[in-house]
């Protein structure tokens, strides 16, 4: 039994931590508290749709399909939304995230309509059973693709050289701007891969559940999957993911199925009171 | 020289004179408010009768819930546009308002005036909880503290509801003032209005004393009013107090109007509607606050009567206005606050305003 939601907690756990990366990347590149990050991951869902039942694409090129939509959507974003942006105030740039989520989940359910759709991928779907525990094949693809994302864009991060100037850009623009990086160029970037992650993460949740624009909830622990972890840390961002997806699923088995936002959201009070910076987050110094 | 140290004004003239103009504009305002009831029930003017599409297709009870929105917003606007705390979880204070009408007046049969003034304390009491954060976390951390308390106060009226109650919801009795039962939509007007005046009034006098203007420095800059000696800790838990307690006594309107809630009206959604309200109104602007309220809960109706008068039509219109109207209202609120926040970060306060010095720009030249 405990082996069992454990499994299950940290493949849903894998998933979280994915779309938190995704959140991560943004936030770390343009200090941007994304609430639309949810809604990306249902966007994403909806671009396989789209792909697969109307487009009739085979599934690799559905994937790719989805890849390259949401890495657009992610660019657009960053261009019309953000940028003009640039300079407000924290709350401007939230609302406007939050807004975006309004527009986004109207135009879906506009055009495909609100009731959910199945995705049928050629993603396993079986089961196979290790003595007491019975492994679904689609959580173990969920959590090995997610943790394969995860390490590609870690090495991408710490190996190549555009990971290097976006690191860079990350710690100071002015600094970045000195040095000749193309400021605006770096944070699209980010804004794509924020959003390619969360759409992978929306596959997921759309193939484990049905695609509707409900699953933007689920989605949105991402949110504190990342202050658990520390909104400065990356590799927080996917422990903080884990951990989530662990106390989901044990406080669903254990306490009662309505209590996992609770739990998530109380020991998020938590920390926020103990630990602000997270798990994992360098202390913000005060200034003076 | 000496003309710079000579007064402009004598010393009998008032500093600030109320021209007639606006004397006859606020009698002008009163009497429209009172005869608005009367032709929105009769769907007539002055005996004149009026169709839906005249009326803008709006009923009483789109009004009331309106006005009790607008205690909403109001409360919201004064935590985040005045004292610049920002919060995205006001629904809570509703909820706690709604969960303390239920105990005290479904539960225990208070009268709805204690009713009301428990849900006050109530709410002032769970605001300065939420509020505690405050003292340690700054900014977004504060931001997702309050979003932490929403879920917390949500999930605690959810366990309430289903173990004094049922899925259908929490019932309240009807409200009565004295003698006068509110069963007609106009009486609920007539109770609301004055109370919509009142918080506004008050809420406008607040920030002209002392302590509300501390309160907007400490919004603009933090530091500086600790510097002049503003207790920013102390300052911060009263706005959150005085916010929540108005949201808490429109959740129990709100709660007595609809007559039966649930705890899902209180989601996040129903919070990121205030917010939307202000942002369209205009932060920081109390009257702007009303007009975003008024907007926010009209548009949609304003709507609806389109969609009737186009109920023929073929095509992508038919498709919007018939098929799909609750998301095209989503659309265009969206789509308003996004462009609001690019194009006019004032809302629309700022708008007016904007013309106001054109206006008067033009008339000096």
């Amino acid at each position: 039994m405990i082996a069992q939601v454990l499994f299950s907690g940290l493949a849903l756990g894998s998933i979280y931590g994915l779309v938190a990366l995704g959140f991560a990347v943004v936030f770390k590149a343009t200090e941007v508290f994304n609430f639309a990050q949810g809604m990306l991951a249902v966007c994403g869902a909806y671009f396989a749709v789209t792909a697969i039942s109307v487009l009739q694409l085979p599934f690799p090129l559905a994937v790719v399909f989805m890849i390259v939509a949401s890495a657009l959507l992610g660019v657009a974003i960053h261009m019309l939304l953000i940028q003009p942006l640039a300079g407000r105030s924290m709350l401007a740039v939230i609302m406007v995230t939050i807004a975006l989520s309004i527009v986004l989940r109207a135009v879906i359910e506009i055009i495909f309509g609100p009731q959910g759709r199945t995705l049928t991928t050629s993603l396993p779907n079986g089961v196979f059973q290790i003595g007491e525990l019975r492994i679904s094949q689609l959580h173990l693809a969920a959590a090995v693709v997610s943790w394969l994302c995860m390490a590609v864009f870690g090495a991408f991060f710490r190996f190549t050289s555009v990971g290097l100037l976006m690191r860079a850009t990350a710690d100071g623009h002015e600094a970045a701007v000195v040095s000749g990086i193309n400021v605006n160029t770096m944070n699209r970037l980010a804004w794509a891969i924020g959003s390619v992650l969360a759409a992978i993460g929306g596959l997921f949740l759309g193939q484990l559940q049905i695609v509707s624009t409900e699953l933007e909830t689920i989605g949105l622990l991402a949110l504190p999957a990342v202050v658990i972890g520390g909104m400065q840390s990356i590799p927080g961002a996917v422990i903080g993911g884990l951990l989530v997806g662990l106390i989901e699923q044990l406080s669903a088995t254990y306490i009662s199925p309505k209590s996992s936002d609770i739990v998530i959201y109380a020991l998020l009070l938590l920390i926020l009171m103990v630990r602000p910076w997270g798990l994992f987050g360098q202390r913000e110094l005060g200034r003076v | 020289m000496s003309s710079i140290l000579q007064p402009h004004l004598a010393a009998s003239t008032p500093l600030r004179t109320v021209p007639v103009w606006r004397w006859l504009g606020g009698l002008l305002l009163v009497a429209v408010l009172c005869y608005l009831p009367v032709v929105l029930t009769d769907r007539a003017i002055f005996g004149m009768r009026l169709s839906n599409m005249q009326l803008l297709n709006l009923g009483m009870s789109q009004i009331n819930l309106m006005l009790i929105a607008m205690l909403g917003a109001l409360s919201l606007n004064y935590l985040t546009g005045c004292a610049g705390l920002f919060s995205i979880g006001h629904a809570a204070f509703y909820a706690t308002g709604a969960m303390t009408a239920a105990i005290t007046g479904t539960q225990w049969g208070w009268p709805f005036s204690l009713v009301l003034l428990a849900a006050a304390a109530a709410g002032s009491l769970v605001g300065v909880l939420a509020g505690l954060p405050s003292l340690r976390v700054r900014g977004l951390y504060f931001v997702l503290s309050t979003l932490a308390v929403h879920q917390v106060v949500v999930y605690a009226f959810l366990e309430y509801q289903f173990r004094f109650f049922d899925l259908v919801g929490v019932p309240y009795n009807p409200a009565t003032l004295g003698p006068v039962e509110l069963n007609t939509p106009m009486r609920w007007y007539f109770f609301l209005l004055p109370v919509v005046a009142l918080v506004y009034w008050g809420l406008r006098n607040s920030l002209r004393t002392r302590e509300g203007r501390v309160m907007m420095a400490m919004r603009d800059h933090e530091l500086a009013a600790t510097a002049v000696g503003a207790d920013v800790r102390i300052l911060r838990l009263k706005a959150f107090a005085l916010s929540s307690a108005i949201a808490a006594m429109a959740g129990a309107l709100h709660a007595y109007f609809m007559s039966n809630v649930t705890s899902e009206a209180f989601g996040i959604d129903f919070a990121i509607q205030f917010i939307a309200m202000i942002i369209i109104g205009g932060l920081g602007s109390l009257a702007g606050s009303l007009m975003g309220a008024a907007l926010w809960l009209l548009l949609p109706s304003i709507i609806s009567g389109f969609a009737s008068q186009a109920g023929d039509t073929t095509g992508l219109v038919h498709l919007l206005l018939v098929e799909h109207k609750a998301q095209l209202v989503q659309l265009i609120f969206g789509l308003l606050i996004i462009l609001l926040l690019i194009f006019a970060p004032g809302g629309m306060a700022g708008i007016g305003q904007r013309i106001r010095e054109l206006y008067f720009a033009r008339r000096n030249s």
